[in-house]
C-alpha cells in the first residue's frame, strides 16, 4: 500500500483557494474540530441520564422482564465491552495514522448507551458503571484528539496559504 | 504545544493505552469481586446447612434449651453478627440476642421478601437468593443467609411433638456474618491492581516515549540542527542512526555542498561583473 501524505485529497490542499474561500474553510474546520467536544458533552449527558434512570427506576417491572426475556450474563457484557474498546481504539488509531478527517463519535454514543442499557437490564450497572464511563471517555477523547489535530493541521495550512496570498497582494501579484 | 513530534506520537498512544488498561482493570476487579462474593455466599450457605443439620436431632427431640444454647454459642463466635431461628409465622423463637426473642419479623424486609413476595410463599431458593447484604448499626457490612428448616416425616410423626404433614417449612435459620475479611481482601486486591495498572502504564507509555525519543525525536532534532548549520555554510557531520536518517543527512549534506558551490560561483560572477564594469569604465575614459 502506498504511503499516504498527511493532506490526502485535493480538497484538503489550500493551493488555488481564494482568500474568502480560505476564511470560510477555516470557519468550517473550527466547527469540525468542535464536533469532538460536542461528542464528549453528549456522552456526559448520556451518562447523567443513565445514572438518573437507574436511581429513579432501580429495576424494571416483572412484566417487562417477562416480555424481554433473560438478560445476557454480566460476564458476557464485560467481555463485549473489552472487545469493543479494543477494536474501537485500534480503528481510531488506524484512522489517525491514515490522516482522515472522519469523526465517528456519534456511533460510539450509540454503542456506549447500549452497554449502559445491557448492564442496567442485567442489574449490574452499579458495579460496572465506571468501566463504561472510562471506556466512553477514552474513546471519545481519542476521537476528539484525532479530529482536533487533523483540523489544527489543516487550519495551519490554510493560515499559511492566507499569509502567502496577503504577501502576494502587498507585492501586487494578485490573489 | 501539541504540534511537536513527541506530543503527536505519545498523546494518542498514552490515551489509548491508559484508557484500555483502566477499563480492563475495572472489569477484572468487578469480575473477581463478584466471584469472591459468590464464594463467600456458597460457603455461608453451606455453613447454615451444617448448622441446621447438626441441630436436627435437638429439634426432633424438642430440646428447646439445648437449641437455645446452640444458637447462643453460635452467636458468640467471632465474625457472627447475628444468629436466630424464627417459626413459620415469622416470630423469633431463638436468638443470640435475647432481646429479639418473641418479636415478629416483617415479611417485606430483605431476607423474607424473596419468598413472600408472591401470593404463595416459595419453598426453595437458590444460594444467591438466600443471601442478603446490609450494613448494621455499627457500620459493619454483613452478609446474611436464610436457610429454611424443612418438614420431615420424623417431625410430623414423632411421638414427642408433631407438625402438620402439609407444612413444608417449619421455620428459618437466619445467620449473619461480618464481611470485614472479605472487604479487606477486596481492598488489598484493589490496591494491587491499581499498582499493577500504574506500572503497566509507566512501562508502556515510558517505553514508547523512550524508544521514540531515541530512534525518532533525537535524530530528527540532529537533522534539523545539521540542516540549519548546512544552510548557513557551517561544516558539520551528518547525524548517525537509522538508515533513513543517514540517507536524509547525506541528501542535506549534498544540497548544502551544492548551495555553497552555487554561492561561491555567484560570488565569482559578481566579482567578475564588478571587474568588467570597472574595466569598461576605464576604457570609456578618454
Amino acid at each position: 500500500m502506498a504511503d499516504r501524505p498527511f493532506a490526502n485529497s485535493e480538497e484538503e490542499q489550500p493551493l488555488g483557494r481564494t482568500c474568502e474561500e480560505s476564511q470560510q474553510r477555516i470557519e468550517a474546520l473550527h466547527r469540525l474540530s468542535r464536533r469532538g467536544l460536542w461528542g464528549l458533552l453528549g456522552f456526559i449527558l448520556l451518562t447523567t441520564a443513565a445514572v438518573q434512570v437507574s436511581n429513579l427506576v432501580p429495576d424494571l417491572p416483572l412484566s417487562v422482564r417477562q416480555t424481554l426475556g433473560a438478560s445476557p450474563s454480566e460476564n458476557l457484557i464485560s467481555i463485549a465491552l473489552a472487545v469493543y474498546i479494543f477494536s474501537a481504539l485500534i480503528l481510531i488509531l488506524a484512522r489517525m495514522m491514515g490522516g482522515t478527517k472522519t469523526y465517528r463519535g456519534w456511533s460510539h454514543l450509540g454503542y456506549l448507551s447500549a452497554f449502559y442499557l445491557f448492564y442496567y437490564y442485567a442489574k449490574a450497572l452499579d458495579q460496572n458503571f465506571w468501566a463504561v464511563f472510562a471506556a466512553g471517555m477514552t474513546i471519545l477523547s481519542l476521537e476528539y484528539y484525532g479530529i482536533w489535530s487533523w483540523c489544527s493541521e489543516a487550519i495551519r495550512r490554510e493560515r499559511e496559504h492566507l499569509s502567502q496570498l496577503e504577501r502576494k497582494r502587498q507585492h501586487g501579484l494578485g490573489g | 504545544m501539541l504540534r511537536n513530534l513527541a506530543a503527536r506520537a505519545c498523546v494518542p498512544v498514552a490515551l489509548a493505552v491508559t484508557g484500555f488498561v483502566i477499563v480492563c482493570c475495572m472489569l477484572l476487579y468487578t469480575t473477581l469481586k463478584r466471584d469472591l462474593i459468590d464464594d463467600a455466599v456458597a460457603r455461608e450457605t453451606s455453613l447454615a446447612d451444617i448448622i441446621v443439620k447438626s441441630a436436627r436431632y435437638t429439634m426432633l427431640k424438642d430440646d428447646r434449651e439445648s437449641l437455645r444454647q446452640t444458637i447462643q454459642t453460635l452467636g458468640e463466635q467471632q465474625g457472627i453478627e447475628h444468629a436466630r431461628i424464627f417459626n413459620k409465622k415469622g416470630v423469633v423463637m431463638y436468638s443470640a440476642d435475647s432481646g429479639e426473642v418473641n418479636t415478629q419479623v416483617d415479611k417485606v424486609t430483605a431476607g423474607c421478601v424473596e419468598c413472600h413476595q408472591g401470593d404463595k410463599p416459595l419453598t426453595t431458593l437458590g444460594p444467591m437468593e438466600q443471601a442478603r447484604s446490609f450494613t448494621n448499626a455499627r457500620g459493619t457490612k454483613v452478609l446474611a443467609i436464610t436457610t429454611p428448616i424443612y418438614n420431615e416425616p420424623a417431625c410430623s410423626q414423632g411421638a414427642c411433638h408433631f407438625h402438620s404433614p402439609e407444612a413444608s417449612i417449619l421455620g428459618t435459620l437466619d445467620i449473619g456474618l461480618v464481611q470485614t475479611p472479605l472487604e479487606k481482601s477486596l481492598a488489598a486486591l484493589q490496591l494491587k491492581m491499581t499498582l499493577f495498572c500504574a506500572m503497566v502504564l509507566i512501562l508502556t507509555v515510558g517505553g514508547v516515549f523512550a524508544l521514540l525519543r531515541r530512534n525518532v525525536i533525537l535524530p530528527v532534532r540532529q537533522l534539523l540542527s545539521f540542516a540549519d548549520a548546512s544552510s548557513r555554510g557551517i561544516d558539520a557531520h551528518p547525524p548517525q542512526g537509522a538508515e533513513e536518517v543517514e540517507a536524509l543527512g547525506r541528501i542535506i549534506a549534498e544540497q548544502g555542498q551544492r548551495y555553497r558551490e552555487t554561492a561561491q560561483e555567484l560570488q565569482r560572477i559578481k566579482v567578475k561583473i564588478v571587474d568588467l564594469g570597472k574595466a569598461a569604465e576605464g576604457s570609456d575614459k578618454p
